[in-house]
């Protein structure tokens, strides 16, 4: 994991923080009514605006970014293709469970 | 761009350019509202136009169907009360939503034809809108249609065969 600097100021953060836990709550209250398939695309959105919240903050990792490499390809796809977006996930989780177990993300 | 081919290319963007929208292109969207028709005549919708940055940035925030960085957003609404009370029960519990379908088209095909594009979206969370926007309690949202400059390629577009969309004469012909 790095951590870079970032020339936000608590302002920004706060507004950015408060955007993504809107989203967070607006998403799972939604989700009583909308269709099943809308949940693995609405978790993966939540991790990748939790990323881009870190990576305002100066956190990333390459092990989760390589994680989700995948499923940022497929992300398009989710709703047309949801089992090619599953295929996705699996291979995201993959690399997270590799980086588990003790291995490297590949160069 | 004629009709038939307006209708065939418009496709929903996620992703927009950083641009305001040119001013022609709002003027026509509120003729378009205008002049879509509604059962009866009730006019019972409302529409509001936002494209203040900082009002639409906290829209998008209760709105997780909203994607990408548009240059405005159309909140579609329609009254309850005013449906019943001009266009009776039919208008108040079916027609005044289809009334908001028919002048949603109207406003992402006329966007279409001048060059914007357009993404309806229902995932939002209607009490946040509402208040975001001061909508008197007998206004309520019910669709949001963002506009801009798409950046990126629309997505691939999956369709059932003709056969189970249209028949002839008689169901299933």
């Amino acid at each position: 994991m790095n951590a870079m600097e970032t020339n936000l100021g608590a302002g920004d953060m706060r507004e950015r923080l408060l955007d993504f836990a809107a989203y967070v709550l607006t998403s799972a209250r939604a989700l009583y009514r909308e269709p099943q398939s809308y949940g693995p695309m609405r978790l993966a959105d939540t991790l990748e605006k939790g990323l881009e919240l870190l990576q305002a903050a100066g956190i990333r990792d390459e092990t989760v970014e390589q994680a989700m490499a995948a499923v940022r390809e497929t992300r398009p796809v989710a709703m047309t293709d949801p089992e090619g977006f599953a295929v996705a996930l699996d291979r995201g989780i993959a690399v997270l469970v590799k980086a588990t177990l003790g291995g490297k993300p590949e160069a | 761009m004629n009709v038939l081919e307006t209708i065939k290319t418009r496709r929903s963007a996620r992703s927009f350019a950083d641009k305001r929208l040119e001013p022609h292109i709002v003027e026509a969207i509120e003729e378009a509202i205008l002049h879509s028709p509604s059962a009866s005549n009730a006019q019972e919708s409302h529409f509001v136009i936002v494209q203040d940055e900082v009002r639409i940035r906290h829209i998008k925030r209760f709105a997780q169907g909203l994607s990408g960085q548009p240059a405005a957003v159309v909140v579609l609404c329609s009254n309850h009360q005013e449906a019943l009370a001009r266009g009776g029960a039919d208008s108040a519990d079916t027609l005044r939503f289809i009334n908001l379908g028919v002048a949603a088209s109207a406003m992402m095909l006329t966007a279409q034809s001048l060059g914007a594009s357009s993404c309806p979206v229902r995932s939002f969370h209607a009490p946040s809108i509402a208040s975001i926007l001061g909508l008197p309690v007998e206004v309520k949202p019910e669709l949001l249609i963002s506009l801009g400059y798409a950046d990126k390629p629309p997505r691939s577009k999956t369709s059932k065969p003709p056969k189970e969309m249209i028949s002839f004469e008689r169901y299933g012909n």
